[in-house]
């Protein structure tokens, strides 16, 4: 059993340092350092910091994020011992055996969709029934995912034609994320925003009073490449929105390409930049990573990003229903996306088996990010009904 | 990966020191005589788009006619070694198959290399040139532009079946790109065991036409980077892997050889990893200003408007004869 110690961590590009404030974890009534997500698109990034936690009988976790402000007055030195801490950090998660317990420990459960509640078009197993359990045991329910083909209102329409009972406000899409940031930072009204994607982040920013241009439109636009071809393009473009597009074309990497280049200021928002997918139950599919891929391959910069493991909806949500991180249990399939959101942003992570990530996966000696706790799918949780029953 | 090939996912890692600024060049006579051969790149320093640049057939002339070594190395995998030679023939220039290394020629030339099986195949996301490389080195391949107007709608329960005997999916740049062709490399990249991710190039944006720069090579690549979270085997500048089969090919030291090229992540470091002579021209995707910029790390040995700066050390040669007479 490893003793429960804080740590702060100074990491900079390509070395870390680790500043060994050596105190028991409870007796800080803060932490050294507050500190936003990275996201694993942005490998380049410099992560200033990192807060590191200890869990009852797990050995340490490390968590990485970026900052952009550092407070290292209760460091007591430094010391270089990454490898000290990548000894200590890992164990492979526990198998979730203590259902109530973990529902209990907390007020509200964020889940992701595909892989968790649905697999395309298909609910899994189970699911209403632990939807409904969760809600008689008078926990809030959260759903936020990456996929921005659709709107929050059109994933309502989604649940309700799947039979189960969840409002537009408890669903947070990444579509809607990147509306939410443009009208965060004051996005100016004569300006728009090229997107490539789909409806849903169409329908966000015409919720959200931007203007736009792109989108499936432009999905039967050709480019020839005829000697003297030249593309214009609109010098009001002054953020393109990148996100999963089926209907992806070389019109639509150019377009943004030149927006991006051209366009002094233009920024750069991916929704997600997840690898892949189950958009159809029957196998995983190319996701947001890839169109994002193709931008940044273009113009060599790196985007903002709004989804997950990115805390912007996190800090939406919370901001929105007024609760606490350390109160949220973040239940997702995918560990570089789900559980790291759920990570940085401080909350319990439940690993869930019925998506994209397998055991093997998650016990691979190259795999970094541990969960609190793995179960095969959320019905299992219903375990906690029976406790409650016989009980 | 072992071989002869560098992984070139960040080209800053390949950079040697941080050289002394690049000067102008002033005496190409001098540079000139000071190597045997010649390596050219060709968008943006021998033409753009379709059009030629101007002075180049008698700069090309010029450095023949000293017994210079003339080679052409281009990223761009549109086009095959023999459509290339039809197109410098179309432009006026007298250039031939074998002097030119186009991108598809390596990628096909790199297979072909490590004994790439015959009962395999190639998926290609990518023009006819890899096309018509892949099939001169007889190696099989499926995808390419006939992949083009193949449409995924992702209806309940589609499934997309693939050929488990692709052991190879080659990127280049594409103007007929799309999900299909994503989505189908991603399966084979994935879940056929060992199966290759090879780049001919990562080239953010290239003149395709005169009028204005177009995204790249790099745009395709990053794609199946962005679904497969793998670095891919670059065949391109600024991988070493042409420089090698030229030299060997030729049998010439690098240390004779003047890279010209308009590129500083591609051409330039190049011709540097190798330790050739390098020249960047600006007639192409780069300016003084970037070349002079705080945040560019990349310094050729000299830079001038365009390769028919060459042509005042023909005049020079010509002035020295005639005050011998």
């Amino acid at each position: 059993m490893c003793p429960s110690l804080a740590f702060v961590a100074i990491v900079e590009k390509n070395s870390v340092t680790i500043a060994i404030c050596v105190a028991p974890i409870r007796t800080l009534t803060s932490p050294l350092l507050r500190l936003s997500a990275a996201s694993p698109c942005g490998t380049k990034s410099t992560v200033f910091g990192c807060l590191l936690r200890s869990f009852e009988n797990r050995e340490l976790s490390v968590r990485l994020r970026s900052s952009s402000s550092l407070d290292a007055r209760n460091s007591r030195g430094r010391m270089n011992c990454c490898a000290q801490v990548g000894a200590e950090a890992g164990g492979s998660a526990p198998f979730l055996t203590d259902h109530t317990t973990l529902i209990d420990s907390v007020e509200t459960f964020i889940f992701d969709c595909d892989g968790v509640i649905w697999k395309g078009d298909s609910l899994i197993d189970g699911v209403p029934e632990t939807l409904d359990m969760l809600r008689s045991m008078g926990k809030r329910l959260v759903f936020v995912t990456n996929n921005s083909t659709k709107s929050r209102k059109q994933y309502g329409k989604k649940f309700e034609s799947l039979g189960l009972s969840v409002s537009a406000e408890e669903i947070f899409a990444s579509s809607f994320a990147a509306a939410a940031y443009l009208k965060s930072m004051k996005f100016p009204t004569d300006k728009k925003v090229y997107i490539i994607g789909e409806a849903g982040i169409q329908l966000e920013l015409k919720q959200a009073g931007i203007n736009y241009i792109g989108g499936p439109e432009d999905g039967d636009k050709r480019i020839d490449l005829t000697p003297g071809q030249l593309m214009e393009h609109d010098h009001d473009v002054g953020a393109v929105v990148v996100g999963f597009d089926r209907y992806l074309n070389y019109y639509k990497l150019q377009y943004a390409t030149l927006c991006i280049r051209e366009n002094p200021g233009c920024m750069f928002i991916a929704t997600n930049c997840d690898a892949v997918i189950h958009l159809t139950d029957a196998q995983e599919w190319a996701g947001g990573g890839s169109m994002v891929g193709a931008i940044k391959g273009s113009t060599k910069k790196e985007p903002l990003v709004v989804g997950k493991p990115s805390t912007f909806m996190m800090d939406c949500l919370a901001s929105e229903f007024n609760i606490k991180t350390s109160q949220i249990c973040m239940v997702g399939d995918r560990l570089d996306t789900d559980i790291l959101f759920g990570q940085n942003g401080g909350c319990a992570t439940l690993l869930v088996l019925s998506g994209v990530t397998t055991l093997e996966t998650l016990q691979s000696s190259e795999n970094k990010i541990q969960p609190d706790f793995y179960t095969n799918k959320i019905s299992d949780l219903l375990a906690a009904k029976k406790v409650t029953t016989n009980a | 990966m072992h071989g002869p090939i560098s992984l070139c996912h960040d080209f800053e890692s390949l950079c040697t020191e941080a050289t002394a600024s690049a000067s102008l060049l002033t005496n190409p006579a001098k540079l000139i005589d000071s190597v045997e051969t010649f390596l050219f790149d060709c968008d943006g320093v021998i033409w753009r788009g379709d059009v030629l640049i101007d002075g180049v057939p008698e700069t090309v002339e010029m450095l023949r006619s000293k017994g210079k070594r003339l080679i052409f190395v281009t990223n761009n995998s549109t086009k095959s070694r023999k459509q290339y030679g039809k197109k410098f023939e179309m432009l006026g220039l007298d250039v031939t198959e074998e002097e030119i290394f186009s991108s598809s020629f390596a990628a096909a030339a790199y297979l072909m290399s490590i004994n790439f099986p015959s009962h395999k195949k190639v998926y290609v996301v990518g023009e006819s040139g890899i096309q018509l490389e892949l099939k001169q080195a007889g190696i099989n391949y499926l995808g390419g532009p006939e992949d083009g107007d193949k449409r995924i709608d992702l209806s309940p329960g589609q499934l997309m079946q693939h050929d488990p005997d692709v052991a190879a999916v080659v990127v280049g740049f594409d103007r007929y790109i799309n999900y299909y062709k994503l989505q189908y490399a991603t399966l084979c990249i994935r879940e056929n065991p060992g199966c290759m991710f090879i780049a001919t190039n990562c080239d953010s944006v290239a003149h395709f036409t005169e009028c204005q720069e177009w995204a790249g090579g790099g745009c395709m690549v990053g794609a199946i980077k962005g679904s497969t979270q793998r670095e891919p085997l670059v065949v391109g500048k600024p991988s070493t892997f042409m420089m090698d089969h030229v030299t060997s090919k030729f049998n010439i030291k690098t240390s004779q050889i003047c890279m010209v090229g308009d590129r500083l992540d591609t051409d330039i470091l190049f011709g540097q990893n190798e330790g050739c002579a390098t020249l960047l021209v600006l007639s192409g995707v780069t300016t003084l200003e970037t070349l002079q910029s705080a945040d560019n790390k990349i310094q050729p040995h000299y830079y001038t408007p365009t390769i028919s700066e060459l042509l005042a050390a023909k005049d020079l040669a010509n002035g020295l004869h005639s005050s011998l007479l």
